[in-house]
Formats: structure tokens, sequence, C-alpha cells
């Protein structure tokens, strides 16, 4: 018989770790508590460094975990150990035996709001870096009316300790570049400002990207934090910040401001990591064993962690961690 | 002399009467000399003005003597103070009365010095050289014994504090608490040596009083004395000056280290800085300005919580300001710039109509755009003309500066933003930041100008009917501003204002007694970890009943609770907004 | 090798020879003065900042590369309204610094 592994979170890492885990002749079983597979990705337009469609990265995912069995719209409301593994309860009655669990619960986003200082909820023309991937989507958002200035702030959530989060996100910087360029694709009209703290091109292909601002886009970097905004007599946004490399502080008002918002845990899923006794690390994600051999292992045994469950990551990361995950599980599963 | 009017058993007290009671003259001498010229006219006026010499009478008794402010706190503590402080007046009195009617024993009569000297312990042995009335033998011994029994509730304090509500109790050094033994044992002696009339027992007793008495000086129980002193010196309207001089020193030597302050400061939530509470800053300034105290000076919240808990009502915060203000600074400000600044708006405005109302959102309500937006609104709703006078950044407000304890350079800031407001016309000045209202109501000359908190002019556009609001069943829990609250007893207005809009649920800690969120500009020293576990323990106060939203009334508080809370944190103007 | 003259004197900071005492003693009491990433906060938010050339982060680079005299003359210009500190993403607490430095 084929042992079950139950993963919680159908996002990309959960996907991905159940397409290995068929593979190695495993049983994985996906606990997914929206009604769709696909996760954060799936409400992206473009990825970066190279604009590629997340539509195609998705649909493929899907396609690789057809025949795993899925539960949608469940939740795990109770987890257990028992002599075979695990026991889980959903919250539609039912209840699953499994021989190990994958963590692959991913993040929330920062809620904007949070930061009064910038508006978000206060002032109309103040948006999401999410929010943006949905008009790329979808080509509406009331909010975007053919902007002639837009603003991207780095770092919303990130590096700040005024909202309990120290670390850097990881993705946002290649991301508002990316957006930015898009930005500039819809309204080629449109001046493009960031204000950025460090940019953070970390990966193959993403200082080209960063080039590519420069040269072909003229996306205009400003190394400062956005302190204060607000609105004036037209109902435009001013905007405060230090532009530091010029060393004095700048006013500019604009038609459209992005916030790049940071990962968070995932808080929905608290309950079940304290059951399997599963601690949380200084930034508040999920504590891996250690952060070299044993990325995929956490302190408690059967249980495992892939995804931006442990901190943030990009999609390429992401996916190497769930087929990581997909091997220390069967390793494990053979070993016992 | 004769056994019967003299036994040496008494030259301990005599010596101990002696020696406090020149000192209590000298230091009584020395603080009324270091009050500046202006302080000592209020004095001596105050003194003879019907007014304040009822409020000296009737605070001597019902503070130094009842201790009434304490019996309202907690009536078993109340007792312990009452019985013993009054107990001994009471006797001290008795005994001086019966002086007349006290028959010597053996009719050994005494006349002219020698009586004044032999008055002088007559009445605090008079068992062992006299017969008293049957009537003044009762009195005797019932207060007596009432003091007796405030020791005995004294002594289980000593070994159970949270039987009388006290979670903390001051630490105290050797000489406190040999004195406290001392006047522990006192009485106990007395009512021995009384009833037995063994010579050892007189001779404890009268040297437990000379230890109590040489060691006063130099321990808390100096607050006996100085109190009286203290109120007089309040009533007179004195302010603190100089950090250890003439009124501060009054102060700091009235202070009964009782500890109440310990339990109700915020900074007490971790124990590590229950040591920074004002019991222990007023023992630190009694034995000189130690770097500690500057420390602790510069650490304090300044919510105020000890002062207004404070059963002698001592202005510890004034004490910790003054304390502030006298440290040396070798870099100067220079705030000469705000003479050429014109200050966008204001002046403008001066250009077309003049607004009735003119709002001043202050530095911290530029970060808190929700609260200057919900204020336009709520003030367009009430159709209200008004200005916004620092819309493109003003000029603060001074109160931080002067938090800071240099006064000249917030004067300067004080004057240019007179000179804006004066320059607007309004008849009123509306504010958000209670520490602005602070400053505003404490040190700006604005004549006619009346000055208002948001919270109490919405309550006041609600009242006359200007504004309509709809009354929904969100549950809010208030969290008073320490500079509302404590400092003006703006109490009502914005609890009037929220039932208007929902529901109020109480919070554990309310009114006087709220617990400041931690983000206080009062403090220098405290560091984001601290400030951030006093703003856990204010949230989980406030979280008491479980409200739906925290409400508070300063921009300072909401950005400090948001960081913590597990609901919505709303300025007051935000949900009157949505109620509109 | 420097034979005590030149045509112009350099204009460059010498880190060599920076005189640090200010601000080792000022990271003693405020350790996190290093945590500092230079976002400009500070001096987007300042009050004063709005009217002169005050700005903390200059303030703390100035003290690093020895430009005290600079430094201090900045610091005249705070009006301690607490600003900087509240919108600080490090929690520093620059107004404690500020005063630590002109004392």
């Amino acid at each position: 018989m084929k042992e079950n592994i139950l993963i919680i979170g159908g996002g990309a890492a959960g996907m991905e770790a159940a397409t290995q885990l068929q593979k190695l002749g495993l049983n994985p079983i996906i606990v997914e508590k929206s009604e769709k597979l696909g996760g954060h990705i799936a409400q992206w337009d473009r990825l970066f460094p190279a604009f590629h469609p997340a539509k195609d990265v998705v649909d493929q995912m899907l396609d690789n975990v057809k025949g795993v069995d899925v539960r949608l719209n469940t939740q795990v409301t109770d987890i257990q150990r028992d002599n075979n593994g695990f026991k889980a309860n959903l919250n539609n009655g039912e209840i699953i035996d499994a021989k190990a669990v994958v963590l692959a619960t991913g993040f929330d986003l920062f809620k904007a709001e949070r930061k009064q200082e910038y508006g978000y909820g206060i002032y109309n023309n103040v948006i999401t870096s999410l929010e943006l991937e949905k008009f790329f989507r979808t080509g509406k958002d009331e909010r975007i009316n053919n902007p002639k200035k837009i603003g991207f702030v780095h770092c919303v959530g990130a590096r700040d300790v005024k909202v309990g989060n120290t670390y850097c996100s990881k993705v946002c910087c290649t991301t508002a570049l990316k957006q930015a360029c898009e930005m500039k694709e819809v309204f080629p009209d449109a001046e493009v400002y960031t204000f950025y703290m460090d940019l953070r091109m970390f990966g193959p292909g993403y200082e080209d990207l960063y080039l590519k601002t420069q040269k072909d886009y003229d996306v205009k970097c400003i190394r400062g934090r956005v302190c204060e905004v607000s609105e004036d007599m037209d109902g435009r946004l001013v905007i405060k910040a230090e532009d530091t490399l010029f060393g004095k502080p700048l006013r500019m008002t604009l038609d459209l401001l992005v916030l790049m918002c940071s990962m968070e845990k995932n808080k929905s899923i608290e309950a079940i990591q304290q059951k399997l006794g599963i601690a949380n690390n200084s930034d508040g994600f999920m504590q891996n064993k250690d952060m070299y051999l044993g990325m995929n292992d956490s302190k408690q045994d059967g249980v495992f962690v892939a995804g931006t469950c442990t901190a943030p990551k990009s999609l390429p990361d992401t996916i190497g961690e769930a087929r990581s995950v997909a091997v220390e599980v069967f390793n494990y599963i053979n070993n016992k | 002399m004769n056994q019967y009017i003299f036994h040496p058993f008494v030259l301990p007290f005599v010596l101990g009467m002696a020696f406090v009671l020149t000192y209590c003259l000298v230091g009584l001498v020395r603080i009324i000399a270091q009050l500046p010229k202006d302080d000592r006219k209020k004095l001596w006026r105050s003194l003879v003005t019907p007014k304040t010499a009822w409020a000296n009478i009737r605070d001597l008794f019902g503070d130094c003597l009842f201790h009434v402010k304490i019996w309202k706190r907690n009536p078993i503590l109340g007792y312990m103070h009452s019985a013993i402080a009054f107990g001994w007046f009471m006797i001290i009195v008795i005994g001086h009365v019966m002086l007349f009617t006290l028959k010597p024993l053996q009719g050994v009569e005494v006349e002219g010095f020698a009586r004044t000297f032999t008055n002088f312990y007559y009445p605090i042995f008079y068992k062992h050289f006299a017969t008293e009335t049957p009537v003044f033998a009762f009195l005797m011994d019932f207060f007596l014994l009432v003091i007796i029994s405030g020791i005995l509730i004294a002594v289980v304090k000593k070994i159970y504090s949270k039987i009388v509500g006290v979670k903390r109790v001051t630490k105290f050094g050797f000489a406190d608490n040999l004195v406290r033994f001392a006047l522990w044992t006192i009485f106990p002696f007395r009512l021995i040596a009384e009833k037995s009339n063994i010579m050892a027992f007189w001779w404890l007793y009268s040297i437990d009083l000379m230890i109590f008495m040489c060691m006063l000086p130099f321990t808390r129980y100096m607050h006996i004395p100085t109190e009286a002193l203290f109120i007089l010196l309040q009533h007179a309207g004195l302010k603190a000056r100089e950090p250890r001089k003439g009124y501060n020193l009054a102060q700091l030597y009235s202070c009964p280290s009782c500890g109440l302050c310990i339990d109700a400061c915020p900074m007490s939530v971790n124990d590590k800085n229950s040591g920074n509470t004002s019991a222990y800053f007023m023992k630190m300034m009694r034995n000189g300005d130690s770097e500690d105290a500057k420390r602790i000076a510069e650490t304090c919240l300044m919510c105020g919580k000890c002062v207004m808990i404070c059963p002698v009502s001592i202005e510890s915060c004034d004490i910790k300001w003054s304390q502030r203000a006298a440290t040396p600074y070798y870099i100067n400000s220079d705030h000469s710039y705000l003479d050429d600044c014109g200050c966008g708006d204001a002046s403008n405005a001066s250009n077309c109509k003049t607004p009735s109302v003119v709002y001043f959102a202050g530095c911290m309500t530029q970060l808190t755009p929700k609260i200057m937006r919900s204020m336009k609104q709520i003030m367009d709703a009430a159709g209200d003309d008004y200005e916004f006078l620092d819309k493109d950044g003003g000029i603060c407000c001074g109160r931080p500066m002067l938090l800071s304890g240099k006064v000249a350079e917030a004067q300067a800031m004080i004057a240019k933003n007179t000179e804006l407001i004066k320059k607007s016309g309004a008849k009123k000045l509306v504010l958000s930041c209670p520490i602005c209202y602070k400053v505003f109501k404490d040190e700006y000359q604005l004549e006619s100008i009346e000055i208002q908190h948001h919270t109490q002019y919405i309550n006041e556009l609600i009242k006359n009917g200007k504004l309509k609001v709809n009354k929904g069943d969100v549950n809010y829990v208030y969290h008073d501003p320490c500079e509302l609250g404590r400092a003006f007893g703006v109490y009502d207005e914005p609890r009037e204002v929220i039932e208007n809009v929902g529901n109020l649920r109480k919070a554990k800690s309310e009114k006087e007694l709220s617990i400041c969120c931690g983000g206080s500009l009062g403090s220098f020293n405290l560091t984001q970890q601290e400030r951030d576990e006093i703003t856990q323990n204010s949230v989980n106060d406030l979280m008491f009943n479980n409200p739906d939203e925290i409400v508070t009334a300063c921009p300072l508080c909401l950005k400090t609770f948001a960081k913590k809370s597990p609901v919505q944190v709303k300025d007051i103007a935000e949900i009157v907004c949505e109620k509109i | 090798m420097d034979f005590g003259f030149c045509l112009s004197p350099s204009s460059h900071v010498k880190i060599d020879s920076v005189d640090l005492t200010t601000f080792n003693h000022l990271k003693e009491t405020n350790p996190d003065v290093n945590t500092c990433i230079a976002c400009g906060s500070c001096t987007a938010t300042c009050t004063a900042g709005n009217f002169t050339e005050m700005s903390f982060r200059r303030i703390l680079l100035m003290l690093q590369r020895g430009k005290e005299a600079e430094a201090k003359k900045l610091i005249q210009h705070c009006m301690f309204c607490g600003k900087c500190t509240l919108v600080c993403p490090r929690g520093i607490n620059i107004r404690k610094i500020l005063l630590d430095i002109t004392r």
C-alpha cells in the first residue's frame, strides 16, 4: 500500500512537493483552504525577471498534480500523532491518516493599512503590489486612471521593527522593478519612480532587469524611504522622502502610489503549528532544523517544511525546496 | 532630683526629642530660605488668606492624621495609617492636656524651670511619675491600643503584602528597617511598661523613642514632619524649580516611600524596571543627585499616574522635570530660523476670509493621516468654516522640548505658533494631539481663543446638533491618553462621543488609572523593547472586556497600540466619521 | 610621502585620521546607532528639516567621518518633536541620541 503524506497548503510548494512525492511512489494528499490550487502565484500576472506569464507556470503545475488527492475548501482542524504517524481531522469531518506531514502553508501579504502614514485605505490612489498584479491581469482598477506620475515604495512591512518585521522580504525589489516596467508599458507617458533602501537584485537575470529599467524604461530609482503621504487640493498624493544620495528631503506629487508589501508568516496555521510543536524563528516564520542541510526538516520527527512558511522566498527557491522536501520525505519513509 | 519627678530613663527620649526638634527647625528654616522671594511671599500670603488657610487645616488633619486618600484607595491600609498617626497624635495631645490634672506621686510638685523640664517628658512617661483621672486613663489606654492594632496590620502587611492589595513594596536599607522596628516596638513596650512598671521596659521604651527620633531624619519617616510643611507649600501654589532645593526638598522628604506608585507605574510591568519608579527615585534624590537619579528622571514616561495615586500628592513628575532642566548642555539650540518661516497656509489664510476654527494637527498627527482626514470630514459635515494651520508641516508645539527640560528653546516655538494662530483670526483652536493640548493649555497665551481637543470639539458639535451621527453596534473600549485624561480630566467628553456612535465597554483600568501606551515622548531612555512590554500590558488591560475595537484620542497612542493590538485601533475622530 | 605642503588641500575624507571619539562614545551608550540603514525617514519627516538642513541621518554620518563641528551645527535646529523616533524603521532612539550628542 502507498503511504499517505499529508501536505498542508496547495500553493507552489504544496503542488510541486505533491508532484514529486507521487513520482516517488508515495500518496500525497493536499489540503487547501481556498477553493482552488495555486496560492499566491495564481494571483500574479507575470513573473520576474523575464516577464514570464505566471499562468503558464501555474497551469503546468496544475497539470502535474492531476491524479493527486486534493481537498479544496478544507482546513486541518486538529492533528495528533499516533502509532502509524499522524491523524488529522479536517473541517469537513474527514480524518486522514498520514505517515508524514509537509507544511507548505506559505505566507500572508503584509496588510498595508498597518503603515497608516502610507495612506492605504485612506487615499484612493494608494494600492498594493498585489492589487497592481490584478490590474495587469484584468486591466481593471477604478483607482488607476491614466496616472502621469507613479511611485513604488519598497520595504512596506519589511526591515521595519515598528511593525515587528526586521527581515528583508527578498522578492519585493525585483517585483517593484518588474512592475515599474509593466506600468511603463501600459502608460508609456507616465513617469515612474521607485523609492528603495537597497536594491537587492540577487538572482540570475535580476541585475539585467535592473539595467533594463534604466536603459529601456527610464524608471527613476530614488534611494530613500517614503515616510509621509498626504493629499493635495486636487486629490493627488504628496509624498515626503529623503533623497539620501543627494542628501536632501524631497516632496513629490504622484497620481498613484504602489506599496510593495512584504511577506509575513501565514497566521491561519498557528494552531496546527502549535499542535505539531513547531516553533517560530526570530522573524516569526516557522523554524526549520537548520538553514543548510536541514532546511526541509522541522525539529519534530515526521514533520517537514517547504516554501515560504519558513522565510520569504522567490518562486524558483520555493520550487527547489518543494522538490528537496519530496526527497527528504521519501528517505524518511524508506528508513522507517 | 527626686526619683518621683525624674529618672535617668527619660534621658534617651529627651535627647532624641531635642535632636529631632532642632533638626526639623533647621530644615524648616533652610527650606524656606531656599525658596525664591516670590514663592516666600506667596507662602506668607497663603497662610493668612482664609481660603488657603482653611485648606491647610483641612488637609493637615485629613492627610497627615486621618490619611483620607489612603482610606479611599484601600480601607485596610487607611486604617493602618490613621490608627498609628491619629492614635499617636491623640496620646500626645491628651498627654499634654493631662498635665493640668496629673496628680504627682507622693505629692512632689515642681515649680519654675524644673516644671518646664518635667513637662517635656511627663506626658510620655506619666504613669511612672503620676496618676491621672479615670477618663484620661481610659482615653490614653484606648488610643495606645488603637496604635497597636495599626502596628499589627503593618506587621501582617510586611509579611504578606497582597492582603492589603499591594503587589510590590519598596525595598529598604538597614536604617529604614531599624527605624521601622523601633516604631513597631515603641508602643508595645510602653504598654508593658505602663502596666507592669518594670524599669527595663521604661528603658526600652525610651531608647526606642530615641532611636526613632535620632534616625528619623535619615529615613523615610522624615515624611511625618515634612508632610505638614509640604501641605502648606503646596497650597501656597508653589511649583518645582531647582531639583533639590526649597519646595522640591520638601517634596522629596514628604515621600513616605509607601510604594503605591510602584504597582501603578507602567514601567513595573518588567520587574527589572520597577526600580525606576518614583518611590526609588525620590529616595535617590534625597540621598543626592546621583547618576542613577538623573537616569531615572529621563527614563520616566511622565504619564503622571504616580502623581495621581500618591497619597501625599507629591508631584514627582515635576521633580524629574526640574532634574532634567538642571542638566547642562554644551550645544545650545538655535531656532532663529523660525523668525523667517511663513508657514504656508496660515499666513495665506488671513489674506482671504477669517475662519472660525483653526485646526492644528501637530507633528504626530502628520503621521496618522486618517485622523486629519476624519477631522476634515467632520468639520465639513458640521458646516464649520475652518483652516488647517499645519497642513504642509508646522512648527512643533514645544511640549517635547519642554519635556527635555529646555524652557527657553520651547518658548521660541511657542511664540511663533502663537503668532501664527493669532494671525488666523479664528475664535477657536482645535487640536488632535494631547501632547500639543497640554502645552497649549499650560503655556500659550492665546487670550480669547478657545482651545479644544478634538474630543471636546466633536462632543460639542454633537451636543449642539451641528453634527448628526448614527449609533452603531460596535463595542469600543476607550484609552485615556495621559496628557488629556490625567493632565486635564477630559474623561467624559470622549466617552459621551463614543456612546453616540456605539457601545462603550470598560477597560480594566480607566480614567485616572489608565495605563500609558508606552509610546510617550516623556521618556528618553526606554528602549523599543521596554516600550513594547508596556504597550502589551496596556493593550491587555484594554482588552479586558473583549471590545471589537480600541479607541483613543492621541495619534501617538494610536500608532503605539497598532503594533500590539489584536483588534483594530482607531482614533475617536475616525469612528465618528464612520457614523456621519 | 608627505612633504608638509601641497598645492591645494585635498577634499577627501581622511578615514585614516578621523577622530571617532564622539561617535565611539555614542556607540557605547546607544548601541542602536549601528543599526541605521540610512533610509532617510528621519530626515524626510523632520519638523525642523522642513526649514533647515537638519538631518539625523547625515549627523550620524558626519560623526563617523570626523565632521563633528558640522554635525553639532545641524543639531542646533532640532525641535525634539520625536517624529524621527516614531518613523525610524530600526527603532533607533533618535531623540535620546541627539540629546546625548549635545551634552
